[in-house]
């Protein structure tokens, strides 16, 4: 049906013409209908670039798959697990619903020690330290965008940064 | 050609002056710049078959990823190519690493989170758009590849993008290049469209 022909290669030659642009027009308009861009994401993008300048290591996200694995069954059912890496933390949230629009996060970064955790939501900022384990509690959270910036203790006096990117929680 | 003060703007030109701004210190223009490139990067890393959470994910960090490397993007024009190639290198990345986790979320043949769907059963307002649809449907998926994102474009920049979507030079732009010309002649020879 679309093997190789003549009127193919011509057709392929020819300037992009007014009846080209109808068509790429109707073609946007058909995605933007199948698979529209999310709505909130181009707020969470804003939300999450604001503190990009800021000095520190951007760390990377991965989510974990819920639905394999032995962990998933353990997991409080509606939570969702979120991992920041960077060139030296790593850090696991665990997002549990708690109430009408609240959430607990469970968070755990290694290595933790003296590690001062803040989380970055749209109207304030909450801050709290990791214990020896590195474990650390936001027990009381309303939905919406957060960030986690995370700052280590340095040897020098100096805090280092890790931003995260924003996530919806 | 028309007078250079009369070219129109197109969607990597306005990209370029807002970037430009926000280089030279005016911070406000970067979520103008956010709101006039999502969609079209949007469809670019769900072209790539990147399920809804990971597309996010990715768009964000392709956004976080400008405004930490602004100062070493010597050329403003260039910001629209950049946040394509960008995002296209973390949708493969994270592709791959999802790949290994479980294949079988990324069998649907389906552009679509929701496979399960006919195209009918989904939320296309006319017939006319249904028509266009499985027209598209039957086009190999490079080229549904290259005609979702193209369509968000302006054609002074089709070879641009289709150069950040990694096609070969002459895909489409100037010339139409073989896979709009395959939409076109299965338009053409179909009595139901309606152009």
């Amino acid at each position: 049906m679309s093997s190789p022909s003549p009127e193919l290669d011509q057709l392929a030659a020819g300037a992009v013409d007014a009846d080209d642009l109808r068509i790429l027009a109707r073609v946007a308009a058909v995605y933007t209908q199948l698979d529209p861009v999310p709505a909130g994401l181009v707020d969470r993008v804003s939300f999450g670039i604001t503190l990009a300048a800021l000095h520190g290591e951007i760390a990377e996200l991965q989510r974990t798959n819920d639905l394999a694995g032995a962990r998933a069954q353990e997991a409080p059912v509606g939570s969702q697990t979120v991992t920041f890496t960077s060139s030296d933390l790593t850090t696991m949230v665990t997002i549990t619903p708690s109430g009408a629009d609240r959430v607990r996060i469970d968070g755990w970064v290694d290595p933790g020690a003296g590690v001062q955790v803040e989380l970055r939501l749209p109207e304030q900022t909450l801050q709290t330290g990791a214990d020896s384990d590195g474990r650390f509690v936001f027990a009381d959270v309303p939905r919406g965008f957060a960030q986690f910036v995370l700052r280590r203790p340095d040897p020098g006096g100096r805090q280092r940064a890790v931003i995260t990117p924003s996530i919806e929680l | 050609m028309i007078d250079a003060d009369q070219v129109p703007e197109t969607l990597a030109s306005r990209a370029a002056r807002m970037f430009a701004a926000f280089q030279g210190g005016d911070e406000t223009t970067m979520s103008d710049l956010v709101g006039l490139l999502t969609p079209i990067l949007w469809h670019t890393v769900r072209a790539q078959r990147l399920d809804h959470q990971s597309a996010e994910d990715v768009i964000q960090s392709t956004w976080l990823a400008l405004v930490r490397n602004s100062a070493s993007i010597a050329q403003p024009q260039a910001v629209l190519q950049w946040l394509m190639v960008t995002a296209r290198r973390e949708a493969w990345r994270v592709t791959k690493r999802e790949d290994r986790v479980d294949p079988t979320d990324f069998d649907a043949d389906d552009l679509e989170t929701t496979p399960d769907d006919a195209p009918e059963d989904l939320v296309l307002r006319q017939d006319n758009d249904i028509r266009l649809w499985q027209h598209i449907a039957q086009l190999p998926e490079r080229c549904r590849a290259l005609l979702r994102v193209i369509a968000f474009a302006d054609r002074p920049d089709y070879a641009a993008v289709a150069e950040s979507l990694g096609m070969p030079i002459g895909s489409i732009g100037p010339t139409r290049g073989r896979c709009l010309a395959k939409l076109r002649l299965q338009l053409g020879s179909d009595p139901g469209w309606e152009s």
